[in-house]
């Protein structure tokens, strides 16, 4: 019993220990230019579907849930944003190279036809972010035609 | 068994005061956030911007002629070698539907790509040869790290780049481009492959000979 109590009493100083340490916050609240709405001049209900579902990790804005305020959430948080924008950022997307913009493109198309994104495990914490058929369907053909458009 | 109640009523208590006054300041930021739509100038994307105007670099090959012919697929050059051998060996992987050999043949390419000796590129080919190094990286670390139906997307789009490379630079071997009009969802993709006998890397054993050779390189 003593033994329990010493690592229950360990583990919470530790839980209360790595409060002290936060995350960097991925908050920069203002629009690029070469956010990727403005650079295909994407109409206002695919803008917000991606804001819903995509933009918390593939931005440089998050929406942070309030368990994001806790250790080691945070943490966990930050390493799957730095991630996902590592992979996509929607806000640089107008600089990257037209190869670039062509084969995320792809990805993208791909990735919600077979529902990969939004990642389940965002979706179990974020219910609004969850698309629909229809939704699904709506982005995938307008990324579709921005694609072809690229390719003319 | 005392202590212990104690210490998880405490932790409770502790988790439920975070999670009141964090909920509050969440819905503060959220709100503050509707109103903060404001325009910002794009900062300058210094990484994109690539100096290779210093003209420092030795311009003694063929291949690094200012002046690119983009018919001449068929310069000569070794220099591209490795990396080709990178892409036929993932392709060679996808094939026999065997994922560990196209993420070896992905880590294959990803060091011949290192090893690629870009100073004597310059001005257009350089930003070009950049941004199509750039792409096949990506394509080839999700590769490495991908299950198969997924390495063959990134090969599809890989593909294009390694196309897009053998167009700008050249290659000293020999090699067939071949199509499958049921890749891509039916939209069709090409491949390239050292035999002019079809296997399709795009589905493997499913459909191994499917495809038809478009020409020689």
């Amino acid at each position: 019993m003593k033994v329990f109590k010493i690592v229950i009493l360990v583990l919470i100083t530790g839980l209360v220990g790595i409060q002290f340490f936060p995350a960097s916050l991925n908050q920069n609240n203002t629009i690029t230019k070469t956010d990727f709405a403005k650079t295909f001049n994407a109409p206002n209900e695919i803008q917000n579907l991606l804001k819903k579902s995509c933009y918390d990790c593939h931005s440089n804005n998050t929406i942070y849930p309030w368990y994001s305020k806790v250790q080691p959430m945070a943490w966990m948080m930050e390493d799957h944003i730095n991630e996902g924008k590592k992979e996509l950022n929607f806000n640089e997307f107008g600089a990257y190279s037209k190869r670039k913009q062509k084969s995320k493109l792809k990805s993208i198309i791909s990735q919600i036809k077979d529902g990969e994104m939004p990642l389940s495990s965002y979706t179990l914490m974020h219910g609004d972010a969850t698309l629909s058929e229809k939704d699904k369907q709506l982005l995938v053909d307008w990324f579709t035609n921005v694609r072809d458009n690229l390719n003319k | 068994m005392k202590f212990f109640k104690t210490t998880i009523t405490v932790a409770t208590v502790f988790v439920f005061a975070l999670f009141i006054t964090s909920c509050k300041n969440e819905k503060k930021t959220a709100n503050e956030e509707m109103n903060h739509e404001t325009e910002m100038k794009s900062d300058n994307h210094n990484e994109m911007g690539h100096d290779n105007s210093d003209g420092h670099h030795d311009n003694d090959m063929a291949t690094t002629s200012e002046k690119r012919d983009i018919q001449a697929s068929t310069q000569k050059n070794a220099a591209t070698t490795p990396i080709i051998d990178a892409y036929f060996q993932i392709k060679n992987g996808l094939v026999a539907d065997d994922k560990d050999a196209a993420a070896k043949g992905g880590k294959a390419l990803l060091a011949a790509f290192s090893g690629f000796d870009m100073s004597k590129l310059t001005g257009d080919t350089h930003k070009e040869y950049m941004e199509i190094y750039e792409d096949a990286k990506e394509q080839a670390e999700h590769i490495v790290k991908s299950p198969i139906d997924h390495q063959r997307e990134h090969f599809e789009t890989l593909t294009t780049d390694i196309n897009d490379l053998i167009t700008l630079l050249g290659t000293e071997k020999k090699m067939y481009q071949a199509f499958c009009p049921m890749a891509n969802d039916g939209k069709g993709a090409i491949w390239l492959s050292e035999f002019k006998e079809i296997k399709n890397p795009y589905f493997g054993s499913k459909m191994l000979t499917c495809g038809s050779v478009q020409k020689e390189i």
